[in-house]
Formats: structure tokens, C-alpha cells, sequence
């Protein structure tokens, strides 16, 4: 599979107080084309940042402290922001989290769709409007809807509208963050099994960020589990959930409680701080299989079986 | 303290008005070194319309008092003023605007029909008339009336927030914890309210100065309270500006905009600081 | 010995006024609402989407508001006389966890607070020293340090941390019912199951639960008892084995083949169509014709339209469906 992006080292530090809190420290991942990637973790693993790092969305106290995104030859993060604006959209569209909520309650959502057109591309209103009807066509929306404001819609139907707006401008890779978080669990498969078809339809690559195992099991192809700033884990779907190789990504499969089984175990301890990640492997205070190197070199990420990448001592390699 | 650093409005308007107070709270001592135990509205201490000089930096008015003491009195009063009316309006204005936003019902329909009734009706004339007909004004029935015109107005601001805190988690908590509505009114919602009950104070202590000076300058007020306007009253009656008692004249107004300003800034900086959108779109 | 908490026939209408045209729409929040939970503690789950009534619920039994019409009874007692002439009573006996960790703490204060004054308020030490090693012991019921703990404020503690930390205020309080609503939905799948596990801890210390969610995974996991809510009517309700492995009501077969498994060979085998009734919010009904479930129903048949199906017991469980 051909390379369409490559986040190489990205680091993306918060200013604190207290000192910089390392939230992204040293992520490296390729994305395949014309796949679905998704991005596992829980909540303060840096995966949001990941997504914003890589398409400049950093805002302050936060910043990017170094890395390089390459894209169509380039680093993106050398380009400056109008540079950036022209591929943000066009190229590279974004959805991000609780997108559903900050539609605008009082223009009606085909104006928005337009204006958020016009605002990226050269083009004429009626244009951006055929543009704007057929993106909502395509995820399945009535025609109606664009006459509506977002207030009428319910969350998932706004957030259809969310996913519509990305699709707008044929975008190569879409990112989206935590796409059906607080929605109905019903609208939540709907709204998936969309998010799962862009790839089939129009060809376009999606990185999923998402802490739900679950949803990754059903429109993931590829998934890249993260924890306290760093990928320890990447692999096929069903390699990770097959043949999980890093005690995190053991100890998380294991904690989702399911219909299939009434039981879980939770991960031991409690996730460690940005501003003081635990010395070598940052996952060593809570591994139960660990060794004495780990609490002292921090595993590299490499790859152990063709296209499955981990970071652990256990498997070797310096 | 992060404040002082990241709000140059902010640090300036605390300056200036830790300033103005610290020179008002001076004052006596000032003026007794520099009077020898007189009032500085004495009339005839000095020789009248002096120039300025070593001693009388500002000269001395037509009366023969000495303008730098007497603004510095006009000074100490304005402020006494401007606080007490303000703090008072301020207090009036929580404790109603609570009360009528947390309990709802009734009691808030009556509380708000009076506050609008005291915003619609206009308040400067009968304020005014109130100061005519009544014998005696003391510096403390002065800030109460002018108290009682002005809290209807934050009292507006303040409810419809006080409404939606009600609404908050940590208000149902207490709630199930068995607080007392008055326990939750003033040790839950209160407390969080803090920052606009500041604002408010401000701009009641701003407005009440204002209004004290409006009264002054048409002559009202009573006359042994010597604020900056009613300084300022003195002198135009007595037609300053053309014998040249430029002193006496602009100081007072200088001052009553060095304490509007400062006042301002600091509430902008707050703002700018709890608010940090707002930066970026005036781009400071 | 007398039922816990009962609820019968429970109907709460909000009036919502509709600015354009001044009329007013009237909303059927709950719409006949009636369960009982006995005196043997156990887990009831309640599971419904957002706009069920199950928040609802919620706040008609903790006394936050009123219901319209039917009763609540605590104890075999009306929920209005125990407020109005026992309220620290009830309020020591039946509490609530709240699903947002975030908002339930007053910025203001250090988090310390909230577990004193639920002391002071009701009693439950004599003396500072009393009360502060009742305070460790509910931090460490709840696998919290106690140093590490107290003396923060809210914002310096993580999500899971708080909403332990409203365990341990459970814990100290010793309810008999608590009304755990959403508790796990903002938390992290690792912390769930830990979590989770206190409520089951609780339930052999005798205190009752009522969990209300829209993740029947983790009603599953907890629960010994299950109710399925929709737009203000319970549509089946049963042990919850039964209900899971064998659901009855179109509705909770649509939510548990909604449900993704986590394992790719299981993926979804069908696909959800959309259709204009899902276009509008899912809230309170505004007419009390017919089946709530009429307009998504695959089954519909005519009588659905116009008739409410009665609860009929199908074995273990009821169900309110013209299919049985």
C-alpha cells in the first residue's frame, strides 16, 4: 500500500506553569491510502493533539515543538498558515470533536456549508450550493435538511451534516475526532457505518480517533494504539485484536465490558501526568510484565511481523 | 499574580487608582502638615488668587484657600463616595438579584417589577429633588440615595446569570445534600459569582461618582461635602476659567477621568484575562 | 415487607411555549411510568436514549421535581410527605451519582468540602476526629489515597477521580437506594469496569442501585434487573439475562444489534437506514396515541397506530408489544 502521509516524530508540548506538559512526545505513524486508520487510546493520550499537531491546528498555551508531516513531498508544518489554509479543507478535511455542537444555531445549514465553501475555494455561490446539496446527498440526507437550522436536527443528524461538510471538497484524507461520541447508540452505528463507506465511495483515506475499541472493530482497517504521548502499537485490525502484543493493548481489550461476557479487569494504576511521564517505558508502572530495562530505555517502535509495529521490550530489538 | 503580567490594562488602571487611593487616604495627614489643624474650605486662610508657587503648588482660589490641599480633600470625598454608594448599590443589587434569581415565583416577578420600574422612571430628576427638599444630607444618606437609583441596573445583569447557575450539577448536589435555599444561594452560587460581582462594584462605584458630579455642577448637594464636583461647582460659579485659576478648574476634572479611566481598565483587563477571545479580536 | 421504591402510573408533561406562534406544545416526558424495586438490594438498570425520560426519572425520585400525575412511593410512604415532613431522612437514604465529573464539584471550593458537609449535615460523626477517619475509610473503599486526595481542588483531579471521589461520598452516607445516573459514560473503558465493580461492592453492603444508562454493555455487566424506556414508556422489562439474550421488544432487538463488538469478526451484517421521523430530536411524545415505538417500528401493524399495547408477560419478562 502506497504512503499518502507521514507523521514523523511529531511533538506538541503545552505550556504550563508548572513547565512544558509533553502531551505529544515523539509520534510517528504512516498512513496507508485509501484506508481507515484508526487511532486508539484513552483520554490523555495525546491522540486528539496527533490530529491537530499534524494539520497545524495547535493552538496556544500549546505548540508544536518539533516533528515534520510530510505530505505530497513536502513537510506541512513549514508551510506557513496561508499555504496551509489552501490544502486545510481541500485536501485535508477535519472533523472535529463535538463538531455537532458548534454549528452555528442561527444560519441555516446549507448557508453554512456555502460559506465554508467560498471561504476555501474559488467559486461561485450556485456552485458551492450544488456542491453543498450533493455532500448531503452523499451521506444519506434528505434534501430537506439544508433548508433547516441545526437546532431542528438531532445530534447525530448534525453530526451527518458535520461528515457531509468534510466530504465537500473530495478531500484525500479526511481526520475525525471521536465522530459519534455522545450520540445514540442506534445513530452511532448509522453515523459509523457512513464514516466506514467514505473509503469505498470516494476514495479517500480516514483517520479515526476514537477510545471505543468497538467502533475500531467495525470500520477499522488498520489501528494505532497510543499512551502518555507516544504509539506503542500498530498493527491490522485483526492482528491487534487477534494477537495483541503490548501489555496496554492487552490490558485495554481486556477492560471493555461486552454482551459477549459479563466480566472485565481493569488496567492497574491510574494514568501518569504530561508534565512527569514515568522514566524509559512510560507504560512500566502498571505492566505486569515488566522487566528491569524498561524502567530505564524507552522502546523504540519497530516492526515485528510484516505491518505490526510495537514498542516493548518483550519483543527485543534496541 | 499571573494577572499583573498578562494585562498591561490591568497593571496600569491598579496603579493609578492604588495611586489616587493612597494619596485620599493621606489626606488628613497632608493637609494637617501643610494647614497647620484648618480645613482646607476654609475661606480666607490665604491671601485670594494666588499664583502658584513653593507653597501653593496650585496657587489659591478666590477664596483664599489653597487649591492643592482642597482637591486633595475633593479627592478623599469623591472616592468615600464613589465606594460607599457603590458598595452599597452593589450589596443591594446580589442580595435582591439572588434571592429574585434563585427563588423564582413571586418573589422574582416583584423584585424585577421594581427594578424596572426604577430603571424606566428617570431617576437624575427626582434624585435631584430629593437633594433640594431634604434639610439635612450627610455623606452616608447621600450615598444611600444615590445607592438606591443605581442597583436596579446590575441587578438586571446579574439575575438571569444567577438563573442559569442555579441550574449547575454542584446546585443539585447541594440540593440533595439538604442545603438550605439560603445555603445555596450564598456559600454554592455566590462564590463562583465573585469575578462579576467585582465588575459590578466597579462600575457602581464609576456611576455613582458620576452622578454625585452631575449633581454638583447644577448646584446641588450639600455644600460641607466638598467632592471634586462639588469643587469643580465652586469654581465655574465663580468663574475660574476667566481669571485664570486654570488649576482649579482642570485638576478635578483631570482626576475624575484619571479614576473613570483606571476604573475601566482594570475591568477590561479582567475581562481580557477571564476572556481571552476577546484578545483576539481587538487584537491586543 | 414493603416495596423500596414504587412508582405507579407516573406521568410528567412539560409545557414548552412555541415563540413563533404562541401556542404552547406539550410534551409527555413520561408517559405511565410504573416499576418497583423490593427491599433485597440489587442493581436495576434503566436504559433508555437521550429524550427516553430516564433523566427524568431521575429527578422526579430524588425530589427535584414533581410528577404530573401518579405516585411515588419511598418506603411505602408518598415521596411528598417524606419531603415535606422528613426530608433529611430521605435525602440520608436516597442519593445520586451524577454522570458529569466535572460539574458536580464547586470550582470554588477544595473537593475536601464536599465530604465534610455531607458529615455535618447529617450526623454522621462526633467529633473531628471521627470524622476525618471516616473520610480515609471511604477515599480508601473507593481505591483513593487519601493524601493524595484531599486538600485539591476539583480541577486538579482527573475524571475517574472525581467520580470515585462521589463513591466515596455515597459510601460515607450508606444509602439505601442510590440513583446512579450515566455514572460511567464520561470515564474511560479502563475506569468503567473498576467503577463499576464499587456498585456491585455497594449492592453486597446492602445498598440498592438504580443505574440509569444508554450503554446497555455496561447494564449488562451491573444489573440483575433491566428496563427498556422509549419517549416515556417502559417497553420491556425482565431479568437481565433474559432480556439480553432473548429480547422481545422490536426496540431492544434495534439497540442491541446496534451494539458494536469488539472483534472484527463480528462486524455489523446489516445496514441502518435513515428515515425523516429520525430527522426530529427523540423526545417526549406530544399526543399519547398508539405505540410510542409506531414510526421507527420494522413490525408496525395497524393497531400499532392507534392503541398503547398492554404488558404482557412473556415468561420472565413483559414486554409492550401486539406482537406477543
Amino acid at each position: 500500500m502506497d504512503t499518502i502521509l507521514e507523521i514523523q516524530d511529531l511533538k506538541v508540548y503545552f505550556r504550563t506553569i508548572f513547565g512544558d506538559a509533553k502531551s505529544l512526545d515523539g509520534a510517528s505513524l504512516r498512513v496507508y491510502e485509501r484506508e481507515v486508520l484508526g487511532i486508539a487510546g484513552e483520554s490523555g493520550c495525546g491522540k486528539s493533539t496527533l490530529v491537530e499537531g499534524t494539520l497545524k491546528l495547535v493552538k496556544p498555551p500549546g505548540y508544536i515543538h518539533s516533528g515534520k508531516v510530510l505530505y505530497n513531498g513536502r513537510n506541512l508544518l513549514e508551510l506557513d498558515d496561508e499555504e496551509f489554509r489552501k490544502i486545510r479543507w481541500k485536501e485535508l478535511s477535519y472533523i472535529p470533536q463535538g463538531s455537532m455542537n458548534s454549528l452555528n444555531p442561527v444560519i441555516k445549514i446549507e448557508e453554512q456549508m456555502i460559506d465554508g465553501i467560498i471561504s476555501h475555494i474559488d467559486i461561485s455561490y450556485p456552485d458551492a450550493k450544488e456542491i453543498a446539496l450533493e455532500a448531503l446527498s452523499d451521506v444519506g440526507l434528505p434534501s430537506d435538511v439544508a433548508q433547516m437550522f441545526p437546532h431542528e436536527l438531532s445530534g447525530g443528524m448534525r453530526q451527518r451534516v458535520c461528515i457531509a461538510m468534510s466530504i465537500c471538497l473530495r478531500p484525500k484524507i479526511i481526520f475525525a475526532d471521536e465522530p459519534v461520541t455522545a450520540l445514540d447508540v442506534v445513530m452511532q452505528k448509522l453515523n459509523l457505518q457512513t464514516i466506514g463507506e467514505l473509503k469505498e465511495r470516494f476514495g479517500v483515506t480516514v483517520v479515526m480517533v476514537a477510545h471505543d475499541m468497538a467502533w475500531h472493530a467495525e470500520v477499522a482497517d488498520r489501528i494505532a494504539i497510543m499512551y502518555a504521548g507516544k504509539i506503542v502499537e500498530i498493527g491490522t485490525t485483526s492482528d491487534i485484536f487477534g494477537k495483541p502484543l503490548h501489555p496496554y493493548t492487552k490490558g485495554l481489550l481486556d477492560a471493555v465490558p461486552s454482551l459477549e461476557r459479563r466480566f472485565s479487569k481493569s488496567i492497574p494504576g491510574i494514568a501518569p501526568s504530561p508534565l512527569s511521564w514515568p522514566s524509559g517505558c512510560r507504560f512500566h508502572p502498571r505492566c505486569s510484565y515488566k522487566m528491569g530495562v524498561c524502567e530505564e530505555i524507552d522502546p523504540p517502535l519497530i516492526e515485528i511481523e510484516k505491518d505490526h509495529f510495537v514498542a516493548c521490550h518483550i519483543y527485543g530489538g534496541r | 499574580m499571573r494577572i499583573f503580567k498578562s494585562s498591561p490594562k490591568f497593571t496600569v488602571g491598579v496603579i493609578i487608582i492604588s495611586i489616587l487611593i493612597v494619596i485620599a487616604l493621606l489626606e488628613p495627614t497632608i493637609n494637617n502638615h501643610r494647614l497647620g489643624g484648618h480645613s482646607s474650605t476654609e475661606i480666607g486662610l490665604y491671601e485670594t488668587s494666588l499664583p502658584p508657587s513653593k507653597e501653593h503648588p496650585f496657587g489659591t482660589d478666590a477664596y483664599g484657600r489653597d487649591v492643592f490641599s482642597l482637591i486633595l480633600t475633593g479627592l478623599k470625598y469623591s472616592l468615600l463616595i464613589g465606594f460607599i454608594a457603590g458598595g452599597l448599590a452593589t450589596l443591594i443589587a446580589v442580595v435582591l438579584a439572588t434571592t429574585a434569581g434563585y427563588k423564582g415565583g413571586w418573589l422574582d416577578a416583584f423584585i424585577t417589577t421594581v427594578s424596572n420600574a426604577i430603571l424606566i422612571i428617570p431617576s437624575w430628576p427626582i434624585l435631584a429633588i430629593i437633594v433640594l427638599f431634604v434639610r439635612k444630607v450627610d455623606l452616608f444618606f447621600l450615598s444611600l440615595i444615590l445607592a438606591f437609583f443605581s442597583w436596579a441596573g446590575s441587578s438586571r445583569q446579574i439575575k438571569p446569570q444567577i438563573a442559569s447557575l442555579k441550574e449547575r450539577p454542584y446546585v443539585e448536589l447541594a440540593r440533595v445534600t439538604a442545603f438550605s435555599d439560603i445555603e445555596i444561594m450564598f456559600k454554592e452560587i455566590l462564590p463562583n459569582f465573585l469575578p462579576y460581582i467585582f465588575v459590578g462594584f466597579s462600575y457602581a462605584v464609576t456611576g455613582t461618582m458620576m452622578a454625585e458630579t452631575a449633581l454638583r455642577l447644577v448646584g446641588l448637594g450639600p455644600a460641607d461635602i466638598p467632592s471634586l464636583g462639588q469643587i469643580l461647582n465652586w469654581a465655574l460659579y465663580a468663574g475660574a476659567l476667566a481669571q485664570g485659576h486654570y488649576f482649579l478648574v482642570l485638576t478635578p476634572i483631570v482626576i475624575l477621568i484619571l479614576l473613570f479611566v483606571s476604573i475601566n481598565l482594570i475591568n477590561v483587563g479582567l475581562d481580557e484575562v477571564y476572556n481571552p477571545r476577546l484578545k483576539q479580536i481587538t487584537g491586543v | 415487607m414493603e416495596n423500596l421504591l414504587e412508582l405507579k402510573n407516573v406521568v410528567k408533561i412539560f409545557t414548552r411555549a412555541n415563540f413563533a406562534f404562541s401556542r404552547e406544545k406539550v410534551i409527555y416526558a413520561l408517559n405511565d411510568v410504573s416499576f418497583s424495586m423490593d427491599a433485597e438490594p440489587k442493581v436495576l438498570a434503566l436504559v433508555g436514549e437521550s429524550g427516553s425520560g430516564k433523566t427524568t426519572i431521575c429527578k422526579l425520585i430524588l425530589g427535584l421535581e414533581e410528577p404530573t400525575s401518579g405516585e411515588i412511593l419511598y418506603k411505602g410512604v408518598p415521596l411528598y410527605r417524606w419531603l415535606k415532613e422528613n426530608l433529611k431522612e430521605y435525602r440520608r437514604e436516597v442519593q445520586i451519582i451524577f454522570q458529569d465529573p466535572f460539574e458536580t464539584f464547586n470550582p470554588f471550593y477544595r473537593v475536601d468540602r464536599i465530604l465534610w458537609t455531607v458529615i455535618q449535615k447529617f450526623n454522621l460523626a462526633r467529633d473531628n476526629n471521627e470524622a476525618k477517619s471516616k473520610i480515609e475509610e471511604g477515599l480508601e473503599a473507593v481505591g483513593l489515597r487519601a493524601r493524595e486526595i484531599l486538600g485539591r481542588y476539583p480541577h486538579q483531579l482527573s475524571g475517574g477521580e472525581r467520580q470515585r471521589f462521589m463513591l466515596a461520598r455515597a459510601y460515607i452516607l450508606r444509602p439505601k437506594l442510590l440513583v446512579a445516573d450515566e455514572p460511567v459514560s464520561m470515564l474511560d473503558a479502563s475506569l468503567r469496569a473498576v467503577f463499576l465493580d464499587h456498585l456491585k461492592e455497594f449492592k453486597r453492603n446492602g445498598i440498592s442501585c438504580l443505574y440509569i444508562t444508554h450503554d446497555l454493555n455496561t447494564a449488562y455487566y451491573i444489573s440483575d434487573y433491566i428496563l427498556i424506556i422509549y419517549a416515556g414508556k417502559i417497553l420491556e422489562r425482565g431479568p437481565v439475562e433474559g432480556v439480553i439474550r432473548n429480547p422481545l421488544h422490536p426496540y431492544t432487538k434495534m439497540l442491541i444489534n446496534s451494539i458494536p463488538i469488539p472483534d472484527p469478526n463480528k462486524k455489523w451484517s446489516d445496514k441502518v437506514n435513515i428515515d425523516i421521523a429520525q430527522l426530529q430530536k427523540v423526545s417526549g411524545r406530544e399526543t399519547v396515541d398508539g405505540c410510542v415505538f409506531y414510526n421507527r417500528c420494522d413490525y408496525a401493524m395497524e393497531r400499532c397506530k392507534d392503541n398503547i399495547p398492554p404488558m404482557k408477560r412473556v415468561g420472565e419478562q413483559e414486554v409492550s408489544c401486539f406482537l406477543y
